[in-house]
């Protein structure tokens, strides 16, 4: 016998009245954790994100819907477009490193597959400097580069040819293909820009231009610099890290928001522990004058009823983050069609450190809770508890 | 002779609302060492009262009480809960065994509260009492006999002095109040001072000494 099991086996008494007590700190703990592994996942996703993209400043056609960002990003068929002189505008810029021009478009096959052909040239290399590719870019006309994913449904082999899916009659030898990015990336067709200009019909036109900076810290005067270009009128400039932060703000504010109301429920299961521990003292005052008889200390029922609050906390906290990192997966499509702007990593991403950090605080809960109901019992006179009935 | 409890002037006041009630009233004497005595009286005589001073759960309201010739006035709760633990056991009419814990784990209860292993003389007591072969069930699986043998093994376990039964037999029937009387006899031969409140005058007249209290009084 120890007071753990002890405390465990008097949890145990009222198993109704224990379970609901602890599915309260349950849900609470489960919201919290999944709150907090999102917040890690959707960092991480952000970082990784601007990481792939590799730009720090997006050139998209004026006109174009707000979220030219992520079209850019996930690929789609764009509706306005950028004419190819300003691409020089852009790079003459003061502060610009790199200007890679794309054009981007995609096509839906009868099932709705889509599928992404991107002119580029090899200023690419400069900005999507994680790329790793087996063999070339795609530099010849007829030339076509594969995302890894796009190689593995192609069942694609290098220097063969393939009909390319959604352009009728046209074919694409493979001379590269890219190393898997976990991004969209993945998914793309690449071709020469003046291929992908003349197939898709729009000559001398661009959809985006990705740019680098020398120094990422002076974004504000080159966006001030390209936006007052001459062809500055007819540009969007989107800084990228910044649309990030204020992506991020718009969650954070949100987040801040559910993490009161998961604290909020966390105070609220924690009383609810208080009370039904105090409770079951109320039915075992006489067992617990019994034990003052026989020898047990203040301290002794003290920490017995402590303990019992803490092993509710403490398994209630277990079940929540179990529960939470079942239903990650639901939570995480949920998520994706509530959110502005979703990275293509994963959302919500449950790190040890961030399970342990539940359990402590369910742990710390469970000490707080106790601390009211031991008290009590801790005081009850021995004689008092023995003749009550 | 060894006097182990010396009770001086006990007084206990008790205030229900404006009304004071004197449920002991300046009670003296001198227990010694292997004495068997039974505290008797009408019902709300003080003899509960009593009971609990001599076991440390209570303070008197004046007088002294003097345990193996140390007092015990001003002691700390923890002082006297060690007393507990060390000096007395305590039997009660309930028996107040706690259900969710085997025969043995409530035997052996004091001991978890006084930190010593009890395994050898927990075996030992259940022998004593005739209950091994009910060693692993719970109190709902006994009888009342049994609850009752069990907790005067419980109050043995840390090896006390003094055995302080309130009623052990009030809620027996008398077969097995005999057994438990039998049971004392034998615990009272080994050297056990045994103090029993009791209203079944079996019990009483089989003891070497009776206290009679009368409205919280000792009668001559
Ligand atoms: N906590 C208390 N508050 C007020 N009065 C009390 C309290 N405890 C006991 N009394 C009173 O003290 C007197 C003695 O009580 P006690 O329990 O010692 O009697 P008793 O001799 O054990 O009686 P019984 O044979 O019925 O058990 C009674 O009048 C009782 O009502
Ligand atoms: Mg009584």
């Amino acid at each position: 016998m120890t007071f753990t099991k002890f405390a465990f086996q008097n949890m145990l008494r009222r198993k109704l009245r224990t379970f609901v007590t602890m599915a309260g700190v349950a849900v609470a703990v489960a919201a919290l954790f999944s709150l907090l592994a999102f917040q890690r996942g959707y960092q991480n996703g952000m970082r990784d994100e601007l990481d792939r993209l590799g730009a720090h400043v997006l050139v998209v056609p004026k006109g174009c819907p707000y979220d030219a960002a992520s079209m850019a990003l996930h690929g789609a068929s764009w509706p306005c477009y950028l004419k190819m002189g300003y691409l020089e505008q852009v790079r003459k810029t003061q502060g610009v490193s790199v200007a890679a021009p794309v054009f981007m478009n995609a096509l839906y096959g009868a099932n709705g597959e889509q599928t992404v052909y991107l002119g580029i040239n090899d200023d690419i290399r400069a900005v999507k400097r994680a790329w790793k590719i087996e063999g070339a870019l795609p530099a010849q006309t007829g030339d076509i580069m594969l995302g890894a994913t796009a190689a593995k449904n192609l069942h694609a082999q290098r220097g063969r040819e393939y009909s390319l899916p959604g352009l009728e009659g046209v074919k694409g030898r493979v001379c590269g293909v890219l190393a898997p990015t976990q991004g969209a990336d993945d998914n793309f067709f690449y071709m020469p820009l003046a291929d992908a200009q003349r197939l898709f019909k729009r000559q001398g036109q661009l959809t985006h231009i990705l740019v680098r900076l020398q120094d990422p810290n002076s974004m504000d005067d080159v966006v001030g610099a390209l936006r007052g270009c001459e062809a500055g009128m007819e540009m969007n400039i989107v800084p990228l890290t910044h649309l990030f932060r204020t992506i991020q703000g718009m969650v954070n504010s949100t987040r801040l928001l559910l993490g009161c109301i998961a604290l909020v429920a966390l105070l609220v299961a924690g009383a609810g522990v208080s009370n039904t521990v105090l409770m079951a003292v109320t039915e075992r005052t006489r067992e617990i004058g019994v034990m003052r008889a026989t020898g047990a200390s203040m301290s002794d029922i003290f920490r017995l009823i402590w303990l019992e609050t803490a092993l509710i906390c403490v398994i209630g906290g277990v079940i929540g983050v179990v529960v939470a990192l079942a239903g990650a997966q639901s939570l995480e499509g949920w998520l994706r069609n509530q959110l502005p702007f979703s990275p293509t990593g994963a959302l919500i991403h449950p790190e040890l450190s961030v399970m342990f950090a539940c359990l402590v605080g369910a742990a710390a809960l469970g000490s707080v809770a106790g601390l009211l109901p031991a008290w009590r019992a801790s005081r009850l006179s021995p004689i008092e508890a023995i003749r009550a009935t | 002779m060894q006097t182990l409890v010396s009770a001086q002037e006990l007084t206990k006041v008790y205030n229900r609302g404006v009304e004071e009630v004197r449920a002991l009233d300046g009670v003296t004497f001198d227990l010694q060492k292997g004495d068997f005595v039974a505290i008797t009286g009408a019902s709300g005589a003080g003899k509960t009262t009593l009971l609990h001073l001599l076991g440390c759960m209570d303070i008197p309201t004046s007088g002294e009480l003097l345990m193996n010739g140390q007092s015990t006035r001003g002691l700390s709760d923890s002082a006297l809960t060690r007393m507990r633990r060390e000096q007395v056991g305590f039997v009660f009419q309930h028996f107040g065994l706690l259900p969710t814990l085997t025969v043995m784990e409530n035997m052996t209860l004091p001991a978890l509260f006084s930190k010593r292993d009890a395994k050898e003389s927990a075996k030992e007591l259940l022998e004593k009492v005739g209950m091994t072969h009910r060693r692993n069930h719970r109190p709902n699986q006994l009888s009342g006999g049994e609850m009752q043998r069990v907790a005067i093994a419980r109050a043995l376990i840390n090896c006390p002095q003094i055995l302080l039964a309130d009623e052990p037999t009030g809620n027996l029937d008398s077969v097995n109040g005999e057994a438990i009387l039998q049971l004392f006899h034998q615990l009272n031969r080994d050297g056990l001072t045994i103090i029993v409140v009791t209203h079944n005058p079996t019990l009483a007249n089989a003891t070497q000494r009776q206290l009679v209290l009368r409205d919280g009084r000792l009668v001559p």
